[in-house]
C-alpha cells in the first residue's frame, strides 16, 4: 500500500494544535508514577479497580479472577482510603503467563482504592459475583443547603 | 474549534510557534499495511480492536487460535508506540492481521492511540477496501452498568446498510436503533457505510474496563450465527479467568486510551432535531 501523506489545512494545523494544546493541559496534572501491576516480594497481583460516585453512594469494584470468594476482606485505612485484597484458588507463576525473565508466583490480590468523598464504611454493602467484588458505600452527608 | 479561554496571547504566540513548526516541515505521520504472505479477496474480514472489555481483541484471538489462523500482514506507523511484541523470542508488530482463504482477522495486542485512531483505521480500511472483503465484521462490548447481574450477555447489531440490518434481524439480533458509537467501530461502520462496503458491528453487553471473555463468546456466537463459520467457545469459556487476569495491563492502557476517544459518550441520550 501506498504510504498515506495529505496536503496540510490550516483546519489540520488548528487540529494539531487544538490535540497538542490538550495534552499539554492533561501533562499538567501529573499522572501517578507507573509501576507494574504485581509485586513479586509480597506475591500480589493488583487487580482492575474503578470507583462510581452517585448522589447516595459510592461504588467500588474490582476484577478478582481466580479469587477465593471467603478470602476476600475490605479494609478501611483511613477516612480516604480502602484496601481490597484476596487469596487467590491457586498460585499463578510467571511461567504460565508465558514470562521467563521474571521469577516468581502470586497468590494475593492487594490494591488501594482513594474514595474521594467521605464514606460511612459501617454502613457498607458487599457481593462478589462472576468474580467481581462490588463494594457499596453509603455517602456521608454534612448539612443540607436550604433552597428559599 | 478553539474556544474563548485560548484565546490569550501566550496561547496565540504557542501556536504560532506551532503552525510555524509545522509549516517547516514537520513531518506527518504516515501507516501502511505490509504483507507478509498473499492475501486473498472477497475473504469475511473480521476485526477485534481494544476497546470496551476488550471484547474484540479476545473474540479475535480465540478465531485465530481455534481456526488456526496465520499471520499475514501486520500495520506499521509511527502514530504507534515504539513497541515489539516478542514471541517466541521474534519481534511482531503490534497490529497484525491473521487468515486463511476464506477469513482475515485483524487484532490489535496494544491499545490504538486516540490521537491516530483515525489514520490507523482509515489505512487498515484502504487496504481492506482493496481485498474487496464479502463482509466486514468488527467484534465489540457494549458497556452496561448491571453488567455483573447479566448471565448470559445479549448481543445488539449494527450495519452499513440498510439490507444488513435486515439480516441482523433475520438471524434474531436486535438492531441498535438509535445512539452513539465511539472508537475505531465507529470508524469502521462510517467508512463502509461511505464506500459501500457490507460491514456489521457485534456488540455484546460487558464491563467497561474489565476483560469479558463470555462477552467475547456471546459476540463469536452471534458471527458463526451469520456467517455459518463454526467457532467452539468452550475453551474460551474454561480459560475465563486466565484471560482476564492475563488482560489486565492490555485492559487499563486501552481504558486510559477510551477516556482520550471521550468513550462514555456512548452513554448519552441522543439528540435528534
Amino acid at each position: 500500500m501506498a504510504e498515506k501523506r495529505k496536503r496540510r489545512s490550516i483546519f489540520d494545523l488548528i487540529r494539531e494544535y487544538e490535540e497538542e494544546l490538550e495534552e499539554l493541559r492533561q501533562g499538567l496534572v501529573l499522572p501517578p508514577l507507573e509501576h507494574p501491576s504485581w509485586n513479586i516480594r509480597e506475591c500480589t497481583l493488583e487487580p482492575l479497580c474503578s470507583i462510581f460516585v452517585s448522589s447516595k453512594e459510592v461504588i467500588v469494584t474490582a476484577d478478582l479472577p481466580y479469587a477465593k470468594p471467603d478470602s476476600v476482606k475490605i479494609e478501611p485505612i483511613n477516612n480516604e482510603r480502602l484496601e481490597i485484597t484476596a487469596e487467590m484458588k491457586r498460585k499463578v507463576r510467571f511461567e504460565e503467563l508465558g514470562i521467563i525473565h521474571h521469577e516468581g508466583e502470586f497468590s494475593t490480590f492487594s490494591c488501594q482504592v482513594n474514595i474521594p468523598v467521605p464514606f460511612d464504611v459501617e454502613h457498607m454493602k458487599t457481593r462478589f459475583k462472576h468474580g467481581v467484588l462490588e463494594v457499596r458505600l453509603p455517602r456521608k452527608r454534612g448539612y443540607r443547603i436550604p433552597v428559599e | 474549534m478553539l474556544s474563548h479561554r485560548d484565546h490569550n496571547p501566550l496561547n496565540i504566540i504557542f501556536f504560532t510557534f506551532l503552525v510555524e513548526g509545522k509549516l517547516k516541515g514537520t513531518p506527518l505521520k504516515t501507516a501502511k499495511v505490509i504483507e507478509r504472505e498473499p492475501v486473498s479477496s472477497g475473504a469475511i474480514m473480521v476485526h477485534g480492536l481494544p476497546d470496551v472489555g476488550l471484547v474484540g481483541v479476545i473474540a479475535a484471538s480465540h478465531l485465530i487460535a481455534e481456526l488456526n489462523m496465520v499471520e499475514m500482514a501486520y500495520l506499521d506507523s509511527d502514530a504507534l508506540p515504539p513497541v515489539a511484541v516478542l514471541h517466541e523470542g521474534l519481534p511482531h508488530a503490534p497490529m497484525r492481521i491473521f487468515g486463511d482463504t476464506n477469513l482475515l482477522a485483524t487484532i490489535s495486542e496494544m491499545p490504538i492511540p486516540a490521537n491516530g485512531v483515525q489514520l490507523l483505521m482509515n489505512t487498515l480500511l484502504d487496504w481492506g477496501l482493496s481485498k474487496s472483503p464479502k463482509l466486514t465484521v468488527s467484534i465489540g462490548g457494549m458497556p452496561v452498568q448491571n453488567r455483573q447481574d447479566i448471565d448470559a450477555p445479549k448481543v445488539f447489531g449494527v450495519a452499513s446498510h440498510a439490507n444488513l440490518l435486515e439480516l441482523l434481524e433475520k438471524k434474531g439480533i436486535t438492531v441498535l436503533r438509535e445512539g452513539y458509537m465511539v472508537g475505531p467501530q465507529a470508524i469502521i461502520l462510517r467508512y463502509c457505510a461511505e464506500k459501500n462496503m457490507p460491514a456489521i458491528a457485534l456488540l455484546a453487553q460487558s464491563f467497561y474496563n474489565y476483560p469479558d471473555p463470555e462477552a467475547a463468546a456471546a459476540a463469536l456466537k452471534e458471527f458463526s450465527n451469520i456467517t455459518g463459520i463454526k467457532v467452539d467457545v468452550t475453551k474460551l469459556l474454561e480459560k475465563g479467568e486466565e484471560i482476564r487476569l492475563r488482560a489486565r495491563d492490555v485492559m487499563k492502557r486501552t481504558q486510559q486510551e477510551l477516556t482520550k476517544m471521550k468513550k462514555t459518550q456512548e452513554y448519552d441520550l441522543p439528540l435528534y432535531v
